[in-house]
């Protein structure tokens, strides 16, 4: 018969496991990471997915679930993460971290090669006859193993050492079934980040976040919130961080949190191959996940100065590492910027930013004078002088009413970064913008164009501001880049 | 006992349903110069089946198109589709076909409740036990989100009025398992036309295809040649409809289907709403490229054009942008040009750099407040929000008229040159300085009417480095 701990409740953070240059576990970082949460957190989770333990070795994985317990040390429990496709190998490091003094292990269904429901059993029987307190963990996304109610209800009650299950799956049937069938026997867990307020407050004990480590403290409030009764609270908090999370539970978590804490100062180096930048986690999530990072107050303003050749102006905005501290070549800066889905909405901007006595300047006003009316360019904003064009040419007035939506996302992202200070107030006599956004001619969704030709200008004016992507980032990834269009459907 | 019917073998078509444009009624005349079309290379035809819309047509109208088809079809058999959710409904329909002279009935595993094996079992049991037409029973899961279950195929072959079954599954282990168990006394058909030859080696007995109303010869010639024994010729014809076929049954169905033929001349109007006849499942991007199948299948004509690949100095070559010789001299930008591929796929590449603040730089932002009508420059990525750097023009010379060609300059050739200047940026040809300090445009000129991407991107390649390498060498 299992059992509920004291100890296994509230936000425990699945770790990311930080990686040096040179591919080995950056121990440095990772208890800086440690410090950053711990002061929100009621556990911590080394070595979970979200800590890539599939891409780990043996002798890395007990590493960093010892350096997670010597930094911890003793003030929270640890739950490492112990779980591996075999009985054999999850046994012995199950054994290991028992010995090593971890308050219990999450174990994962073994995965790949889909064991049956009774392999699964036996699998977990094995571990259970150890004797450290064990966490069941279901996630159907990775390990193409999913939890029969049958099979969780079993392991929670037979065995001895069985303390909670963590349910991943977002599946809130199954959640609200294992409720039913084993609630006040054994801790039950989400792990799914969209849906922690629902879960939590439908009875769930508590939560094993990849966002946890990004947003631990805001996880805190909805778990407080919802312990003293407060659903509306808990509920305003989630609604918050929902597309934040979403991102990152959808988009390659591990590389996902691992630039979001980089664009919070604390690098974590990348995911380990396969996982890469620009791939599941795309670039243009990147942004976003930075934009919502910004709006919840997580990267700090600093000071930075434009060079406008001549003349010095002072902004404040929320810098990453890859920010300049001093921004200067305003003759002319191209950036990009993409956004959807859906395919027929999405948004492609072109944008050049430079001084209204230059290219820029010198651009807008020859382009309006000759060929503005005829080919629909639009002058959308004085300061910073900003013309609007539309890469495919409208034909119809179907094709104008949806450019005029696109139009108004450009002006709102525009008006946006004068507000966060990418186009410091300053600088706007000064500067002129010409956005080149292309909406499909098969467009329908008006408000979805608007969206996402904001999302894709926001992206294109700090791109260009801070002169990404990087050489190197182009070096990384030319290889692996898929060109949406270079192949035959 | 269960029959084997001798007609249900070879070739017939899912025709679409024609309708008229507006007001969505059925477009009778259309539909008979259809059938005339594909008659003298098919075995029979299929009246309102997935691709014929039938889920959007009334009872009347689907009783109207067995009639025209009987007509029409000069004794070749007429097989109904007579879809419906509840048993009810195609018992009626059933019923109304075998009055209207149809041959057999096809009857789709019910949809949307999604009835259990019992129920579906029942679906056709009441049908072939009540109305006395033969039924051929179908399995099209990626419409109905659910397989036909093959022991309840395996009882229902023992019904003598079940003759068959079309499935459009495309998954040959399914396929494989109906032979096992039902093949020696009903007919298995195959309804998905990326297999169709696979399935055949197999053994089903012929094909109810989306694709037999486009290219019905290719298909009996396929029959034609695995009978001899010819598997090598066969698979070279299926290989050429491949590309076709996916997008049939993939990116559009019957909406598609009405895309080729309206291409071939044979215009059968819109699908009715919510389907799109473009724009919707089918989109721009891919009904170019059937254009581009149907010219490679000699199905239509395809444009001669001329142009010409730039001549003369290399400097003379940029007057578009209002660079001259002069200017190229005075702000000493470089320039550079590349030649590479053979027939359909040569293409030139003629590239100029220079700094921001020379007039290069002019010319830069000027390309983007000018949409070219058809020569629209584009920003050279990697892939979508992936540009390279130096930051680079895209800049086609000839005219892109239709979607078809413009594909294969934003694909193929964008990324094409893309890859080739980051790759200058690694080995060193482009000079770390040129990445905050230079633009550079591209100038392409690509066949108009190449078609080979891999080809074409291969060639891109191999004429940007030339011209990067030029410019950037002296």
């Amino acid at each position: 018969m299992g059992y509920k701990t004291d100890w296994f409740k509230g936000i425990f953070p699945a770790l990311v496991t930080p990686f040096t240059p040179d591919d080995r576990v950056d121990e440095a970082a990772y208890r800086e990471l440690i410090r950053f949460v711990l002061p929100h957190v009621n556990g911590v989770v080394p070595c979970g997915t979200t800590g890539e333990f599939s891409y780990m070795t043996m002798e890395e994985r007990r590493q960093a679930i010892q350096i997670c317990l010597d930094e911890v040390n003793g003030r929270v429990p640890v739950l490492a993460g112990t779980g591996c496709t075999s009985t054999r190998d999850t046994v012995a490091l199950t054994t290991w971290a028992q010995e090593a003094g971890a308050a219990g292990a999450l174990v994962v269904a073994p995965y790949f090669l889909k064991p049956s429901f009774n392999e699964v059993y036996d699998h977990f029987r094995a571990v259970d006859e150890i004797g450290l307190p064990m966490v069941l963990y279901n996630i159907p996304q990775c390990a193409g193993t999913h939890f029969k109610w049958w099979t969780a209800e079993g392991m929670a009650l037979d065995f001895d050492n069985s303390i909670g299950i963590k349910d991943s799956s977002g599946d809130l049937p199954f959640m609200e079934a294992m409720f039913e069938k084993v609630s006040g026997k054994v801790s039950i867990f989400v792990g799914h980040d969209e849906v922690v307020q629902p879960a939590l407050a439908a009875g769930a004990d508590g939560a094993i976040l990849a966002s946890a480590n990004l947003i631990p403290d805001i996880w805190q409030k909805v778990y407080q919130a919802t312990l003293a009764g407060d659903i509306e609270t808990a509920q305003a908090w989630q609604q918050k961080v929902q597309k934040l999370v979403r991102i990152v539970v959808r988009c390659s978590s591990t590389q996902a949190v691992k630039e979001g804490l980089r664009a919070m100062g604390l690098e974590m180096g990348n995911s380990r191959h396969p996982i890469m930048p620009g791939g599941g986690f795309k670039r243009e999530d990147y942004e976003e996940l930075r934009l919502q990072l910004e709006a919840l107050g997580k990267i700090e303003q600093v000071p930075v100065t434009y060079d406008l050749g001549g003349r010095q102006v002072e902004t404040r905005l929320c810098a990453t590492p890859q920010t300049p501290r001093t921004i200067s070549g305003f003759v002319l800066k191209v950036g990009e910027g993409f956004a959807g889905p859906p395919f027929q909405e999405l948004a492609h901007v072109d944008l050049l930013i430079g001084l209204k006595d230059g290219p820029v300047g010198r651009a807008i006003e020859r382009s309006l004078a000759e060929w503005g009316a005829e080919r629909g360019l639009q002058l959308i904003n004085q300061r910073p002088r900003t013309l609007i064009v539309p890469t495919v040419t409208l034909r119809t007035a179907k094709q104008r009413r949806l450019f005029a939506e696109a139009a108004e996302g450009v002006n709102l992202a525009i008006r946006a970064s004068v507000e966060d200070g990418f186009l410091p107030e300053g600088a706007l006599d000064d500067l002129a913008l010409i956005v080149n956004a292309f909406v499909h001619p098969a467009a329908s969704i008006a408000k979805r164009v608007a969206f996402n030709n904001y999302k894709a200008t926001m992206q294109a004016i700090r791109k260009a501001l801070e002169g990404r992507p990087t050489v190197e980032e182009l070096l990384h990834e030319k290889a692996s880049a898929r060109h949406p269009f270079r192949y035959a459907p | 006992m269960p029959i084997k019917v001798p007609w249900l073998k070879g070739v017939f078509p899912a025709l679409v349903t024609p309708f008229v444009k507006k007001t969505e009624e059925i477009d009778e005349e259309a539909y008979r110069r259809l059938i005339q079309f594909c008659l003298p290379h098919v075995d029979g035809v299929v009246t309102s089946g997935t691709t014929g819309e039938f889920p959007y047509l009334t009872r009347e109208e689907q009783r109207r198109l067995v009639e025209i088809g009987v007509e029409e079809a000069n004794g070749k058999p007429v097989v109904a589709g007579c879809g419906a959710s509840s048993t009810q409904e195609a018992l009626t329909l059933v019923r109304d076909a075998r009055e209207a002279g149809a041959s057999a009935a096809l009857i789709v595993t019910p949809y949307f409740l999604h009835p259990s094996d019992k129920g579906v079992f029942q679906h056709y049991y009441d049908i072939a036990t009540q109305v006395d037409l033969p039924i051929i029973l179908y399995n099209i899961p990626q419409v109905m989100d659910a397989y036909l279950p093959r022991t309840v195929v395996e009882d229902l072959a023992d019904l003598p009025t079940v003759i068959g079954l079309k499935d459009s599954s495309g998954n040959l282990t399914y396929t494989m398992e109906l032979l096992e168990y039902a093949g020696e006394r009903i007919d298995i058909f195959v309804g998905h036309d990326e297999v169709v030859l696979p399935a055949l080696a197999g053994g089903v007995s012929g094909f109810i295809l989306a694709s037999a109303q486009v290219y019905p010869e290719v298909w009996q010639a396929v029959i034609r040649l695995v009978s001899e024994g010819n598997i090598t010729q066969a698979r070279l014809l299926q290989r050429q409809v491949q590309k076709l076929s996916r997008i049939f049954c993939r990116y559009g169905g019957g909406v598609a289907v009405k895309a080729a033929l309206k291409m071939m001349g044979l215009d059968m109007g819109p699908p009715r709403r919510p389907l799109k006849a473009v724009g919707g499942a089918l989109i721009h991007e891919t009904q170019a490229e059937i254009r581009l199948e149907l010219e490679k299948l000699g199905k239509i004509p395809v444009e001669e054009t001329e142009f010409a690949y730039p001549t003369g100095p290399l400097a003379e070559r940029f007057g578009d942008l209002e660079i001259t010789p002069a200017i190229v001299a005075e702000h000493g930008m470089r320039v550079g040009s590349g030649v590479a591929g053979q027939g359909l796929d040569q293409v030139q590449i003629d590239l100029v750099a220079g700094g921001k603040d020379s007039p290069l730089g002019d010319a830069y932002a000027l390309q983007l407040t000018y949409p070219l009508h058809g020569r629209e420059a584009l920003t050279t990525i990697l892939e979508p929000a992936l540009t390279v750097r130096p930051a680079t023009l895209l800049l086609p010379t000839l005219p892109q008229k239709n979607l078809r060609q413009a594909n294969m300059i934003y694909g193929p050739t964008q990324s094409a040159v893309a890859r080739a200047i980051v790759d200058a940026l690694e080995t060193g040809f482009i000079p770390p300085s040129a990445v905050e300090d230079e633009v550079m445009i591209a100038l392409a000129t690509v066949h108009p009417r190449a078609l080979n991407r891999h080809a074409l991107y291969q060639a891109v390649y191999s004429a940007a480095t030339q011209a990067i390498a030029q410019a950037f060498a002296g």
